[in-house]
């Protein structure tokens, strides 16, 4: 038994090192309720959000200093090494540019609770990236889905409550069947550690179904076509910060699992049974993910059709479970989520207490009331689109390169196919906001109140031209074989 | 200093947005100067050396590589940067700000895509290129369908060139190879794809038919100074990609499809002029128009004989400059008349005599006659053809030249002459602003007529790298 492996360990001081930057980000949440009770009422917003960024920053430093020195802790439960480091460096900082939207939340509801919620659920996510036996995996994985259970649901809309129940519903569905996945797979190998899963015993046909319960919990967690019925809706009822964290933090923790299965617990003889259906899915969710993307009229919507196309290329860099792949596969992932974080910057930037700004009426003539938002919009649209000057391009670039470097390249093709699909569906907005105005729209209460969405839209344009230009791909990352 | 030649419109043109909204003749002004100085920059650099920058050690080698050289690029770089000129100086629409800084925005994107000598840099100006002209498309046209049609041609031949590239560079280890260095050697397999993948990006951005599907609309639908550009000089980023891309990378390749493009140019050749005969739009005649040019153009590459490759590259420039003209031309015949159509208009000759004059030169120099630009390329190409032994070509070739003299006359004819329609407003004639921004134009195309051998310097150093591959054609 592995965890009485763990439980004989002894405890050192490196040990809590590496989970360090998880316990700054739990007890920032802590603090930021503790303030909540001892300031004014008027200080609350402000000071949950400053807690909040103070401590992911702070977390963020304690990464970089995890990145170079790999390390074991608690036994092998929880892996501290470049591959997760990268993966929880992109949660930090996707929680952090989610935070700075927390102004968009109705008044009357607590934002100490709220950024305190989406805290845990960032510490969560981050448990699972380097979680190093399934155990911690299903901590990390609840922790982040309890909090998000309660925070699809925070405002007055319905269909923030309809949001709220959908996910509970399906997602501890999906829970429960990647938790039978994982008790079977337990059964077959006798061990929850993901090492273990590299020796199956030979002949044993339950060692594929566990694998495969597994997988549809996290091609379902992911949001991968056909396990994607959930999102559009839970990303539409959801209020703008919870759909932000959601569409990148939420994913990059998944994703982080699924590629420490793929590079450390995939048996050499079996790999082409366990990867095929993944490249399946991968394609899939490229095709499928953004022609539908095609027709919605809600940003929020969009993004998250837009989305499962995009994770969906990820994956398939994933698929060659080559080192090239992973690599560029993470920097997709960092390219993604300032591409995406930048797009809800400035819905937020155009939402106030009424109304978040996600219908896409609301952007028609943009371009002539708010020169610089459309700017910055159609920025990020180009990026995601995978056109150049963007980290969009590069990144797509590289993605290819992985994929054909792999030899899928079938795969490459319809990556190509996907990406031109999801074009459309980007440039539709784009038309909206710079077509010539028929007739004078309204200027509604389009006008942001707070600087924090600049902020947001500052650090994402930066980072989608800067690594445009100069992709700075992690280099150490390929996960600790324990 | 190539690179400013890059960066200067591209920065220039995002800078211009600092400008007040309506400072409409400084933007143009400041368009102008900063096309004006690329143009000296690219004459007096022809001996710049190369500047390259490492870019991407992993997964295959990189370098931001730009290089001026004397060869099919410095001349492409120079018309480019003199039609902009001319046609930033006569920009008439709403918005010229926001216009203007788009089109510096497409000049800086489509030197880069001539200058670039890494297959990297080249895609990603390829792909950057577009983006200025859908921005119009959808700012300043009325119709979107042809925004959506521009878009999504356009979209797949630049990512079947990104992918392409990828795959050249897994393949090959590196992609600074254009016009440089050792060919590198891949197999026959990859070779075949990739080259499919370049071929089809090229055939789209021309366009050679089929691929022209884009090609009427965006024409019609984009103000004048903006469709010039597009028509002069962007449809010659194909034609460019084939001459030192596809001949030269994929000679092999290119050998076994050459009766393939070979058909294809000769279809678009007859087809546009044919329907350039029939079109009742100003603006579309031009279109078709252009399409068999580029047919011939493209019949001419393919044909691989040096003499008409010669042709190939003075009527390349030849046709952007004359062109560039018959938009602008057209342009001013719209904005003043507020129609396009062919039967609305007519006599606008006797109260518009220097608009007469520009259009007339602009069509005698398109329908090729002696002493003009298109006629010595048409006549290098001809004589290419012949002597290669492609004898059916050329007399289509020469059949079309026939119909490109009715077309063109018929376009003159139609908007100057006839019985003077009274319901049109028959503003006044051009300014001498708009005077002066053809004439350079006119002058080129003269200079072009009368001694192609001005290109020569520039000619023989591209011929110089054709001409170390197995180009020949081995005929039995």
């Amino acid at each position: 038994m592995i965890t009485a492996a763990a439980l004989q360990h002894a405890i050192t001081a490196a040990d809590w090192e590496a989970l360090r930057p998880i316990i700054w980000i739990a007890g920032g949440a802590l603090a930021v309720l503790l303030f909540d009770l001892c300031l004014p009422r008027g200080a609350h917003r402000i000071s949950s959000v400053l807690l909040g960024v103070t401590s992911l920053v702070w977390a963020g430093g304690f990464l970089v200093r995890n990145y170079h020195t790999p390390y074991a802790a608690f036994g092998g439960a929880f892996l501290s090494d470049g591959f997760s480091v990268v993966f929880q460096g992109a949660i930090v900082l996707a929680t952090l540019l989610s935070l700075l939207f927390v102004y968009t939340f109705e008044e009357r509801i607590s934002s100490a609770g709220a950024v305190a919620l989406l805290l845990w659920a960032a510490s969560g996510a981050m448990l699972m990236t380097g979680a190093g036996n399934l155990l911690i995996l299903f901590l990390g994985l609840e922790l982040l889905s309890l909090a998000l259970y309660a925070l699809c649901g925070m405002a007055s809309r319905r269909a923030a409550r309809e949001a709220a129940l959908k996910y509970l519903l399906l997602s501890s569905m999906a829970s429960a069947v990647m938790l039978y996945g994982m008790v079977l797979l337990f059964g077959v190998t006798g061990s929850v550690n993901f090492s273990a899963f590299l020796a199956p015993p030979p002949g044993n046909p339950l060692y594929l179904v566990a694998l495969g319960l597994f997988y549809v919990g996290v091609a379902f967690k992911l949001g991968l076509v056909p396990f994607h019925i959930w999102m559009p809706d839970v990303f539409e009822g959801a209020p703008l910060p919870v759909t932000a964290f959601m569409s990148v933090a939420t994913k990059a923790g998944m994703l982080a699992v699924l590629a420490r299965i793929i590079y450390v617990a995939t048996p050499a003889g079996l790999a082409n049974k366990v990867l095929l259906p993944i490249w399946v899915v991968a394609a899939l969710s490229m095709i499928i993910g953004n022609l539908a993307a095609l027709s919605q009229s809600n940003l929020k919507r969009l993004l998250a059709y837009s989305g499962i196309g995009q994770i969906g290329y990820i994956v398939a860099a994933f698929a060659g479970a080559t080192a090239l792949g992973l690599r560029y596969a993470l920097f997709y992932l960092l390219a993604y989520l300032f591409m995406t974080l930048g797009a809800f910057a400035v819905i937020a930037a155009l939402s106030d207490q009424a109304d978040e700004g996600a219908r896409l009426v609301s952007y028609a003539g943009l371009a002539h009331r708010r020169p610089m938002l459309a700017a910055a919009m159609s920025f990020f649209l180009i990026g995601l689109a995978g056109l150049p000057p963007t980290v969009g391009f590069m990144g797509k670039l590289l993605l290819l390169s992985s994929v054909l470097n792999a030899g899928y390249i079938s795969l490459a093709v319809l990556l190509i196919v996907g990406t031109a699909i999801s074009i459309y569906a980007y440039a539709k907005i784009i038309r909206v906001m710079y077509a010539p105005m028929r007739h004078e729209v309204v200027a509604g209460a389009m006008s942001a109140t707070w600087p924090l969405p600049w902020i947001a839209i500052a650090i994402c344009s930066v980072a989608v031209l800067g690594l445009g230009l100069y992709p700075l791909v992690p280099s150490a990352v390929l996960p600790l074989v324990k | 200093m190539i690179t400013a030649l890059i960066l200067g419109p591209i920065l220039g043109g995002l800078l211009l947005f600092a400008l007040p909204r309506t400072a409409d003749a400084a933007a143009r002004a400041c368009g102008v100067v900063l096309a004006l100085a690329a143009l000296v920059v690219t004459l007096t650099g022809s001996t710049l050396p190369d500047e390259s920058i490492a870019w991407l050690q992993r997964p295959f080698i990189a370098n931001y590589h730009v290089g001026l050289g004397q060869g099919l690029g410095f001349w492409l770089v120079a018309l480019l940067n003199l039609c902009t000129m001319c046609a930033i100086a006569v920009i008439k629409v709403p918005r010229v700000r926001d216009f203007t800084a788009l089109m510096l925005l497409l000049e800086g994107s489509m030197a880069g895509v001539f200058l670039a000598r890494d297959l990297l840099v080249f895609a990603l100006f390829w792909d950057l290129m577009l983006l200025p002209v859908f921005l119009v498309l959808i700012g300043w046209c009325g119709h979107a369908t042809a925004a959506w049609k521009y878009l999504i041609y356009n979209v797949l031949g630049g990512l079947t060139l990104l992918l392409a590239t990828a795959a050249f560079g897994i393949a090959a280890g590196t992609t600074d190879v254009i016009g440089h260095g050792p060919i590198p050697v891949l197999t026959p397999t990859w070779a075949a794809w990739i080259f499919a993948g370049f071929a089809f990006a090229f055939l789209v951005k021309t366009p050679v038919w089929p691929f022209h599907g884009w090609m009427p609309e965006t024409y019609v639908e984009l103000p004048a100074p903006m469709v010039a550009l597009v028509s002069g000089i962007q449809s010659k980023a194909g034609l460019y990609g084939f001459l030192v891309i596809a001949w030269v990378l994929f000679a092999e390749q290119m050998h076994a499809m050459v009766p393939v493009f070979g058909s294809l140019a000769v279809i678009g050749l007859v087809y546009g002029g044919c329907m350039a005969l029939v079109q009742s739009d100003i603006k579309r005649v031009v279109a078709y128009s252009s399409l068999s040019h580029l047919g011939l153009i493209l019949l001419a590459i393919m044909s691989g004989q040096p003499l008409a490759l010669q042709g190939a590259i003075v009527y390349m420039l030849a046709h952007g400059l004359f062109n560039v003209a018959l938009f602008l031309g057209l342009g001013f015949v719209e904005v003043r008349e507020g129609t396009r159509v062919l039967s609305r208009l007519g006599g606008l000759g006797v109260s518009n005599p220097r608009l007469a004059g520009a259009l007339i030169f602009a069509a005698l120099a398109a329908l090729g006659l002696p002493g003009l630009g298109g006629f010595s390329g048409e006549l290098l190409i001809l004589t290419g053809l012949y002597q290669a032994g492609d004898y059916w070509q050329t007399i289509v070739a020469l059949l079309v030249i026939i119909v490109a003299a009715a077309y063109m006359l018929r376009l003159f004819q139609g908007t100057m002459q006839g019985p003077v329609s009274d319901d049109l407003p028959q503003r006044p004639d051009l300014s001498a602003v708009e005077v002066l921004a053809l004439i350079p134009l006119a002058a080129m195309i003269v200079l072009l007529g009368v001694n192609p051998s001005v290109l020569s310097s520039g000619v023989e150093p591209s011929n110089a790298v054709i001409h170390a591959l197995p180009l020949q054609k081995e005929r039995a």
